[in-house]
């Protein structure tokens, strides 16, 4: 069905250019050892991958308008279930696996491919580079299946997942302050990494399948036939943003946001979570950094996170709904870019607290400034390169190597000054400008095709 | 009479597929035009591009004097459109999407012309429903409110009846031929033939992208014959060839 969906050689291309970047990368570990140990870059891929798994893992929270935004044309997958002898709960979790398997085969073996294919080159036996896929591959399933059970959670009751997520909260700080060592020391794939064990092998294994199959049983399909009345809200909305160009669709968007429920969904799982994992991961590799670096990384790391925030706004509709209308594709890439532009307020409220606690006063404008800077940067060359449709148009190898190299400029380019003094973090306001410019460019670019999803 | 859609050779291609075969069409003013077809025949990509939705690969087509092409937003402006598979928004209610198709058109009273639809089409009670839990006759019910509620002098309408009952196929026939008969526009596509014979005057019927006919209802039964009959023997015809 990907196939059918994103049927192209640049589709297919996407593991191969993964694997040839990691196996070309490979070679320059022994120079990168120097300033980073082996030990923090394993540690590194380790948390890269638990990362893919949180960003990928909140299947709960997709019910059939989801899913059929992302089928597109072949939705009727979607309503098999009322038309053949299968349950929405089968077709979902083939659904889940076989997006399980498609990142597997589109990230985890490619990444763990060339590491493979470059140890013999290295001098690194080939058990220890197998283990490394292993235990990569533990990482990602670990944060989807927590990230998929929280989710499944959340959508059932919203109460009982925050306690949870209270209870591990309170549970990581007492064992911080307790034991005055950081929990993610204790990650299991990493633990398996640096000293294999077959007990801790079986045990997060049969975590993952327990997580698993807690989520598919909890999974709840959306409800057919239900006339629930809603309370008229888009024309108050809308004439609130009225200074807005785009306020129909802006108001339309936060309708979307909060009526689905994926709003705060999403900003749980796929950014406030993610983050804090990674805080603690990034924390233990502090020494590395110069001072200040950390909250540079974290800024840096927290504003591609929250350029994904546009995905979350494009993934309600495609141009479809709008065809009927004197809607241009520019005018809604328009009024998705502001949604997005106001939703910045979650990461400048996170990583303006993260800095304040953890670095000091003095951090937490160059760090919001930052990584805001970064965000909006990244989501205008993603608007510009993707459209309406960023979370398919990514896996195009041309389009992610375009994106790869303009977002990996200015990365390299704000980390270098930023870590020189933290004062040079405000210099990134000047990426404000090709984000314009690429923001303007992204509406005459895709005006000029025939719009997808129509 | 002046045309209000004009084509002169327009094609389009998707890849191998012609869907378009350098189509030659005139509609005029006040007419309430069929376009007949088989199921893939190409009447959904004459609407789209005739709507500037999506863009030619040969010929032009002109609506109401615009480029379709090049003036496509300006031609989604003046013309209603049923598109034949688009749902309304998923999260917006009834009232709500028509509230939104008021403000994006810019229409001042779109409350009160809203309710009078609600009336017309009979699912008042469904107003404040989402769009995803509504009926697809419903769903079509409220396509149909958005494509004229700014009272447009064209419409192009994809498989209008559609998923409605008996009862609101007959109002919205009746709806359509007054409104033809106010002197506007009507381009329907359709491949419910007796529908077309009831209502429409004139009609074209595409096959695999190509115009096989275009003319007058009424030269078809003038002399006892029909447009199903008419349809079959001619479309026959072209598959073969």
């Amino acid at each position: 069905m990907h196939s059918t969906m994103f049927g192209s050689i640049s589709f297919a291309l996407f593991p191969v250019m993964i694997f040839g970047i990691v196996f070309m990368g490979s070679f320059l570990l022994p120079l990168l050892s120097v300033a980073f140990p082996a030990g923090d870059l394993a540690f590194l891929a380790h948390a890269s991958f638990l990362l893919l798994g949180f960003m990928v893992g909140g299947f709960g929270l997709l019910g059939n308008e989801m899913m059929n935004r992302r089928f597109g044309q072949a939705s009727l997958l979607v309503y098999s279930s009322r038309s053949l002898p299968l349950s929405e709960r089968f077709i979902f979790t083939n659904f889940v696996v076989k997006d399980i398997v498609y990142y597997f085969f589109l990230w985890v073996l490619p990444f763990g491919g060339g590491y493979i294919a470059a140890s013999p080159f290295l001098g690194v036996p080939l058990s220890r580079a197998l283990l490394l896929l292993l235990t990569l591959s533990l990482s990602f399933l670990l944060g989807l299946c927590v990230v998929f059970l929280l989710s499944s959670l959340y959508v059932r009751s919203k109460a009982a997942c925050l306690l949870i997520v209270i209870f591990l909260g309170i549970a990581g700080g007492v064992y911080t302050i307790w034991s005055g060592t950081n929990p993610t020391l204790l990650f299991p794939p990493y633990l398996l990494y640096s000293a294999f064990s077959w007990m801790t092998f079986l045990g997060t294994s049969i975590a993952v399948v327990t997580m698993f199959l807690a989520s598919v049983v909890l999974f709840s399909p959306e409800g057919t036939g239900l006339s629930r009345t809603y309370r008229r809200r888009l024309g108050r909305l809308a004439r609130v943003l009225s200074f807005l160009p785009e306020s129909p669709i802006v108001a339309k968007d936060f309708l979307d946001l909060s009526r689905s429920g994926i709003g705060i969904g999403q900003a749980l799982f796929s950014f406030v979570l993610p983050l804090v994992v990674i805080w603690f991961f990034l924390s233990l590799l502090r020494s590395s950094f110069p001072p200040n670096g950390l909250v540079v990384i974290f800024s840096l790391t927290a504003g591609i996170i929250a350029s994904t925030i546009y995905t979350w706004v494009t993934e309600f509709d495609s141009f479809g709904p709008y065809s009927c209308l004197p809607v241009a594709v520019s005018t809604l890439i328009a009024g998705k870019m502001t949604t997005f532009l106001f939703l910045q307020v979650l990461p400048a409220v996170f990583i303006g607290t993260v800095a304040g606690i953890s670095a000091g006063p003095e951090m937490i404008a160059p760090a919001i400034v930052l990584c805001l800077s970064i965000s909006i940067y990244a989501a205008a060359v993603m608007a510009f390169l993707c459209g309406l449709s960023p979370s398919v148009l990514v896996y195009d190898v041309r389009v992610l190597l375009t994106y790869l190299v303009l977002d990996g400029v200015a990365l390299v380019l704000f980390a270098a000054v930023s870590f020189a003094s933290s004062l040079y973090a405000f210099l990134s306001v000047f990426l404000l400008f090709p984000a314009y410019l690429l923001f303007r460019a992204a509406g005459a670019r895709w005006d000029a095709r025939d719009p997808a999803g129509i | 009479m002046a045309a209000v859609i004009e084509t002169k050779g327009l094609s389009k291609v998707y890849g191998d597929v012609t869907a378009l075969d350098s189509v030659s069409l005139s509609v005029e003013k006040g007419t309430l035009f069929g376009l007949l077809g088989p199921n893939g025949s190409g009447k959904t990509t004459m609407i789209k591009v005739l709507t500037g939705q999506i863009r030619p690969t040969g010929g032009f087509a002109t609506v109401l004097g615009l480029d379709a092409e090049k003036e496509g937003i300006r031609v989604r402006e003046k013309v209603g459109i049923i598109p034949e598979q688009e749902s309304p928004p998923s999260f917006l209610t009834a009232m709500e999407y028509l509230e939104f198709v008021g403000a994006v058109r810019k229409i001042p009273d779109i409350g009160e012309r809203a309710e009078k639809w609600f009336e017309l089409l009979e699912f008042g009670d469904k107003k404040d429903v989402l769009c995803k839990d509504l009926s697809r006759g419903t769903r079509q019910k409220l396509m149909f409110a958005q494509a004229f509620i700014h009272e447009p002098v064209l419409a192009l309408i994809d498989e209008p009846l559609i998923n409605l009952d008996p009862v609101m196929q007959d109002v919205v026939k009746e709806f359509l031929s007054d409104y033809v008969r106010k002197g506007n526009t009507i381009f329907v596509s359709t491949h419910i033939l007796e529908v077309a014979e009831e209502i429409c005057s004139r009609f074209a019927i595409l096959h695999k992208g190509k115009l096989l006919h275009a003319g007058s209802v009424a030269d078809v039964t003038a002399g006892g014959g029909h447009l199903p009959g008419f349809f079959l023997s001619l479309v026959r015809k072209g598959g073969h060839a």
